[in-house]
């Protein structure tokens, strides 16, 4: 699986359910408060770091998706 | 709802009311013919000339909304989380996306063989893959997320 690209990778898949432009997306950015995220979206991003890089992510890691940056080490922790 | 309902092979139309909440003019699920709890859930719409949205949609060529065809997918993803882990408090299922893609036209007499599978569940909430066939052909797919949500925080 190529990794190398993860930050990007990851961003452009939050991108895509937000429908914003990946470049104008800070990774700092709290998904709640400053991208107009809900709890739906949440798990739509939990399911598209599943399916790209074909893992299992237990519910429990879901509260933790709070910022750009979290999803991003979420992904980094289970992807092997 | 009671614990028999939730593994039976097959769901009647006054059991699939039992589930989902929808009524007419909206139910669009008549009957379930395949249960498999996490796995899949298959639901048959049969659809006449006489039904409402025909009147508008359109009054010179009746073609069924892809609005409806996405009710249908909705309904049976409710049936689906269901079955698979029932949700006992006083919940309302809400959609958070849909994305689907209409393939072919669907028309009066057509019967909708609707496919609902897991692609992420969590206890309340899921992304579900839809396809809706006819004949064997699919005329529409894609993913959706439905949560439940509790009646009291609505």
């Amino acid at each position: 699986m190529k990794t190398e690209n993860l930050e990007q990778d990851v961003k452009a898949l939050i991108a895509d359910i937000i429908e914003m432009d990946p470049d104008q997306i800070d990774s700092d950015a709290h998904l709640v408060e400053d991208l107009g995220m809900d709890s739906m979206m949440a798990l739509e991003i939990l399911a598209a770091i599943e399916k790209k890089y074909k893992l299992q992510i237990p519910e429990e890691e879901l509260p933790k998706i709070t910022t750009v940056n979290k999803a991003i080490e979420l992904a980094r922790k289970y992807v092997k | 709802m009671s614990s028999e309902l939730a593994t039976p092979a097959q769901l009647d139309f006054e059991q699939i009311k039992q589930i989902i909440p929808q009524r007419f003019p909206f139910l669009m699920l008549d009957r379930v013919v395949e249960i498999e709890p996490g796995v899949r859930v298959v639901g048959f719409k049969n659809l006449t000339g006489n039904e409402w949205f025909y009147q508008g949609h359109f009054p010179k060529k009746a073609i069924t909304p892809g609005a409806m065809l996405c009710e249908a997918i909705a309904q049976t993803g409710i049936v689906f989380f269901h079955v698979t882990q029932p949700v006992q408090d006083d919940v309302t299922y809400l959609l958070g996306s849909m994305k689907i893609r209409f393939l072919e036209p669907v028309w009066p007499g057509d019967q909708l063989r609707i496919t609902v599978t897991p692609v992420k569940l969590t206890s309340r909430a899921g992304i579900l893959n839809g396809e809706v066939s006819v004949d064997g052909k699919v005329v529409a797919k894609g993913e959706f997320a439905l949560a439940a949500k509790e009646n009291s925080s609505l």
